[in-house]
């Protein structure tokens, strides 16, 4: 395949085409940045434009908005504790309070650079790798879902600081939220209170609005804090020296293999990817105590994950024809209108597109860093607005993206209600990553279930007979037991991470 | 203050006056197309690609909105509430119009609709993986009948689903079927070998080496010649799956005139034969009067076949 470079170079050597990378990156990012508004808005937002552009400079665009809008998230998570997009939820854990600690500057340049690397990371892994790993996600069935499922969710643990308890209320809170509407196992709605327009169920992007966006905005109403104590003085970007990143090698690279392998399997979700990411690092960390305060390894585990699940993702996109979230998903459409088909015959009929896509991926990822330097600036200096004028544009997007991800009016109502019950549970210290999790989790832990147990003719012992499901699972008891095993093991070795 | 009759009389006409060039100069600003799926869908697709050819015949812009759930009910309920005046105009699938009302209480049902033309209809085939032990649709019916055969598709009441059963019943076998999200992930499951069959569209060949064994058509397919249709190998069975553009009902009779002249002008366009051509989406087009038709003709037809699969009570 190499033997196209050029061929394929000189085709990405336009003007159009460079314009629209560029053009992308710049517009992903600031979408991604705005509470409420993600990948898949970005990228629809831009469907129409896609049209009249060749195919190149199409698909150019798409992959830069995409790569882009799942690190603009993390802009705002930092910056005002409500994350653009579900991917960067973890990213608030650690973002926030680093930048509350003044230290805004240097935890963009965090979650900058490990964004860059963590893209480039899976890209080399979508080079590389992708027919193989294809392969490998088609056996990752229901059975092996669930169980990866099971697994993730043992992340609410780590993510809930403080009390175990209300984390775990959250989660099953967050777990039920996901069982609202639609049930695929029989074509019905559920738990939809007779509202016709729920029968769609709830969804992850207004729910995570209100909880976090909203939540602030009506808790800052309601309690005014202290205006001179605003401790974001240092504004800006700032990377911080190699002697602090040198120690952080480790989970950077442990993020980024998180991040590839759940993008690989498709519907598994980036939102799944940063949780695990951020619970592995949490756990195999030297500064474990230190997560949830401003540790910057909790950013670089987010970040990173999330970003590598974009080549992840692109995987089975490219390589099957499945989308493996969301954003693919608008992609797999757009590259069909083009006269693309994604799938088996890709590399062999139309190989230069691959690779066209894999130079686009590149240059945008290397763009993101320089976007990151310019638009921290640039963000930064919105956060001096007056705080009623910012609080005001924050409501005003939020809601907006809450009605945009899919046109339904209820979804705005839906995003105040989870407002005001977000700003109750703040109140009574109840965390919101859990809930987070357990919604964006519910869906395929539901469908994998009842699938694989149609598979197994309702046998759970039937789950137990595949060796990959077999192998998650005594993996979840060991990290579940972990706390209580770990200390009395000696020498106290250090855990292997997946 | 009394206000004179004259000037009443004068302000009717002049909003009568208003208002009837308002008709007969239609399009005069932004009409709106909704598809009830999300975009780049199934769906979206054949419907963005028809709405660009729409806009230039008819000189007006035209808004895609993509309002998802519930099997496009929830888009389709708001088109049906939306004002009739030809400037709030739909892209929908057979499913969304003649299925879903069957299966939930929906507001909107058959009579919702002013039918402006069908644009396009596609056959479902019987596909197995690449690496399937079937060869012929009669070794699938044979290998049915004494071991299980694990078929896929979206939720029950869908049209995979229902075109599943009619296959069933076309060879005198029982599929084991296992509901998924959407038909991604029945390819996922395919490919990975657990789930043995499905009905897809003629794409499923290229996109995921599926082989198709048999065609739920009246007649064979210029695609695969070779592919026999159901009624050469048992009881006759036919599931496609159509795409049409829908007004809500009540639109002014010209309105819906001109929009369906527009369409027939549309369809026929070069650049829009060759684009469809492209996504593998056949253009099967038909007037408003006869969409009409075969539009009440489906509807009361999938209702049976649903109240037959016990899914409609």
């Amino acid at each position: 395949m190499l033997e196209l470079l050029p061929t394929v170079l000189a085709q990405l050597a336009s003007i159009e085409v460079f314009l629209a990378i560029i053009a992308g990156t710049l517009f992903g990012s600031l979408i991604g940045a705005l509470p409420g508004m993600g990948t898949v808005v970005a990228l629809i937002v831009a469907l129409p434009f896609t049209f009249s552009m060749t195919s190149t400079a199409a698909i150019a665009l798409l992959l830069a908005i995409y790569c882009s809008s799942v690190y603009g998230g993390s802009i705002s998570a930092i910056l005002i504790n409500t994350p653009g997009t579900p991917q960067s939820a973890a990213t608030v854990l650690d973002g926030f309070p680093m930048a509350q600690q003044g230290k805004a500057d240097l935890a963009l340049g965090w979650a900058t650079v490990a964004s860059v690397f963590g893209g480039l990371f899976s890209l080399v892994v979508l080079v590389v790798a992708a027919p193989s790993l294809a392969a490998v996600g088609l056996h990752f069935g229901q059975i092996e879902t669930f169980a990866l499922i099971v697994f993730a969710l043992t992340c609410i643990a780590w993510v809930s600081r403080g009390s175990t308890i209300k984390g775990l209320l959250a989660g099953a809170m967050g777990l039920f939220l996901a069982m609202v509407g639609p049930d695929v196992m029989t074509g019905f709605s559920r738990f939809h209170f007779g509202v016709f327009e729920l029968q769609g169920g709830f969804h992850l992007i207004s729910v995570l609005v209100g909880l976090f966006a909203l939540s602030e905005v009506f808790i800052r109403a309601a309690i005014p804090e202290d205006t001179d104590a605003k401790p974001l003085t240092n504004v800006g970007f700032r990377v911080a020296p190699w002697s602090e990143w040198k120690s952080r090698i480790r989970c950077l690279l442990q993020s980024s293999v998180i991040g590839s392998f759940i993008g690989v399997l498709p519907g598994t979700g980036a939102t799944a990817a940063t949780f695990i990411s951020y619970a592995e690092a949490k756990r195999s960390s030297k500064r474990s105590d230190e997560f949830g305060k401003g540790e910057p390894e909790g950013i670089i585990a987010s970040e990173a994950a999330n970003n590598a699940v974009t080549g992840g993702a692109l995987v089975p996109t490219l390589a099957l024809g499945i989308p493996g979230d969301g954003g693919t998903a608008v992609m797999l459409g757009v590259l069909l209108i083009h006269g693309v088909i994604p799938g088996v015959q890709l590399l062999t009929v139309q190989p230069e597109i691959l690779l066209g896509a894999f130079v686009t991926l590149f240059i945008a990822n290397i763009l993101l860093f320089f976007v990151g330097m310019l638009g921290a600036q640039a963000f930064t200096r919105l956060l001096r607005l007056p705080e009623s004028l910012l609080m005001t544009g924050v409501l005003l997007m939020s809601l907006v993206g809450a009605f945009a991800v899919r046109g339904n009016p209820v979804d705005v109502i839906v995003a105040v209600v989870a407002g005001i019950v977000g700003a109750l549970l703040r109140l009574v210290g109840i965390p919101m990553a859990p809930m987070v999790i357990g919604m964006a989790l519910g869906g395929t832990f539901e469908e994998s279930l009842r699938q694989g147990l149609m598979l197994t003719d309702g046998s759970f012992i039937g789950f137990l007979q595949q060796p990959i499901a077999l192998g998650i699972m005594i993996l979840t008891v060991l990290v579940i037991a972990w706390p209580v095993l770990g200390p009395q093991l000696k020498p106290p070795g250090k855990p292997r991470t997946g | 203050m009394r206000i004179p009759a004259s000037v009443v009389m004068g302000l009717v006409t002049g909003i009568a006056v208003a208002a009837a060039p308002a008709q007969a100069d239609y399009p005069e600003r932004t009409i709106n197309v909704m598809i009830p799926f999300s975009a780049g869908g199934g769906t979206d697709v054949p419907g963005r690609l028809f709405a660009q050819e729409m806009e230039k015949i008819l000189g007006a812009n035209i808004v895609v909105s993509n309002v998802q759930g519930a099997g496009g009910t929830i888009g389709a309920t708001q088109l049906s509430k939306a004002k009739p005046d030809g400037y709030n105009l739909g892209f929908m699938p057979v499913g969304t119009t003649t299925t879903q009302p069957h299966i939930r209480k929906t507001a909107y049902n058959d009579k919702s609709w002013e039918p402006i033309c069908l644009v396009s209809q596609s056959a479902q085939y019987v596909f197995v993986p690449e690496d399937s032990p079937y060869k012929t649709i009669q070794e699938l019916a044979e290998g049915a009948k004494t071991e299980t055969v694990i078929t896929g598709g979206p939720p029950p009441g869908s049209l995979h689903h229902l075109g599943q059963l009619a296959v069933a019943k076309s060879l005198g076998v029982e599929f084991k079927y296992i509901p998924h999200q959407g038909i991604n992930q029945v390819a996922k499951s395919m490919l990975g070998g657990r789930v043995h069959m499905t009905t897809f569209f003629a794409d499923a060949a290229e996109r995921f080496n599926f082989r198709p064994l048999a065609v739920l058509a009246s007649e064979r397919s210029s695609n695969f010649p070779d592919v026999p249709t159901l009624a050469e190998v048992g009881e006759p069975a036919v599931s496609v799956v159509w795409f049409g553009f829908f007004a809500p009902a009540g639109v002014p009779d010209e309105v819906a005139g001109k929009l369906s002249s527009a369409c027939g002008e549309a369809v026929a366009k070069p650049s829009f034969v060759e684009a469809m051509a492209k996504v593998k989406r056949p253009i099967h087009y038909l007037s408003r009067d006869e969409f009409a038709a075969f539009f009440a003709e489906q509807y009361q037809q999938n209702g049976e076949l649903l109240r037959e699969a016990g899914l409609v009570k």
